[in-house]
């Protein structure tokens, strides 16, 4: 069964279908610039292993508390029963003070829950940003094999090479998927009933 | 008899947040890694609803919900689309293969139980 991927391998599964050039140093799309790329492929597949990490972590401790919090409250609730034939009152005002505080956790666990869905946008998010870094790429390579370089000299040379790069960039744009997530913050989103 | 739900999604902390949030409130809860999984438990367990993710690998919550829909029994069961897409257009082709409605991620547990709790009494 299919986990949640990580950030390479769904950009290796977008890639599928995109021929990648077997020459792959040139003059647009440099061996430098493309150690540079997968530089930066590589932090951001750092960036999400860590955040997938922390999040399992969190979800663990999450879990956790919550199992505590709500054997505490059945506790309260049955020291209450307990002491209520006896009628201290020191002791209910106690246990009264107890079952706020248990109220109060619940509270802020479930308001946890919606914090705790940040791990899937950032995951969505870097996969998005990979995949653009890698278009971009595999089209400074396209143009760089179209280019011809050899034969241009000089300011010609430099020219195309910036129309190359406009290029580049323009169809990178063009071929790139729409944005997962737009969200800014992890306000609750909207919902909408047909 | 407690409702059954099935909740797609790729994400394991998202799935462990929606079961948790589901089996608090007294449901009962099928988990699906991604549309294929869930399209395989769905046709072993005849579930009252279907809260799908969109993005997933192998099968996705639109292809999902499309192939349920052709299925006699969930020709009328809710199907709830629970995603981090919120454009015009997505929504408009979720409602066109027959979701039931759109819940954008992050989702705060008591609306979601909310609208639940209204699409299946």
């Amino acid at each position: 069964m299919a986990e949640k991927q990580s950030v390479e391998d769904q950009i290796k599964n977008q890639m599928v279908d995109t021929p990648v050039p077997e020459d792959q140093s040139g003059v647009l799309c440099t061996a430098e610039a493309d150690e540079y790329f997968m530089g930066i492929k590589g932090e951001l597949n750092q960036i999400d292993r860590l955040v997938s990490d922390a999040v399992n972590n969190l979800v663990i401790n999450f879990r956790y508390i919550s199992r505590l919090t709500k054997s505490h409250h059945d506790m309260v609730l049955a020291i209450e029963k307990m002491a209520a034939p006896e009628g201290s009152k020191p002791i209910l005002e106690l246990l009264d003070k107890q079952m706020d505080i248990a109220g109060k956790i619940e509270q802020e666990l479930e308001m946890a829950i919606t914090s705790l869905q940040f791990g899937d946008l950032v995951t969505q998010l870097l996969a998005h940003t990979t995949h653009q870094v890698e278009i971009l790429k595999i089209e400074l390579q396209r143009i760089d094999r179209q280019g011809n370089w050899k034969k241009k000299v000089g300011e010609e040379s430099l020219h195309t090479i910036h129309e190359g790069i406009s290029k580049a960039v323009d169809v990178a744009k063009n071929k790139n998927k729409r944005k997962p997530v737009v969200q800014q913050g992890m306000q609750m989103g909207d919902i909408e009933l047909f | 008899m407690a409702k059954t739900i099935l909740a797609v999604d790729d994400s394991a902390s998202i799935r462990q947040m929606v079961a948790f949030t589901l089996k608090g409130a007294g449901y009962e809860v099928i988990e699906a890694v991604d549309g294929q999984d869930a399209l395989d438990k769905a046709n072993i367990h005849k579930v009252n609803l279907v809260l799908t993710d969109i993005n997933m690998p192998r099968m996705d919550g639109l292809k999902l919900l499309e192939l349920l829909r052709k299925l006699a029994h969930y020709k009328t069961v809710p199907i709830l689309m629970l995603t981090t897409e919120s454009g015009d257009e997505i929504k408009a082709k979720g409602r066109a293969a027959g979701a039931t409605g759109w819940l954008v991620k992050p989702f705060d547990p008591k609306r979601l139980l909310e609208v639940i709790g209204k699409v299946i009494g």
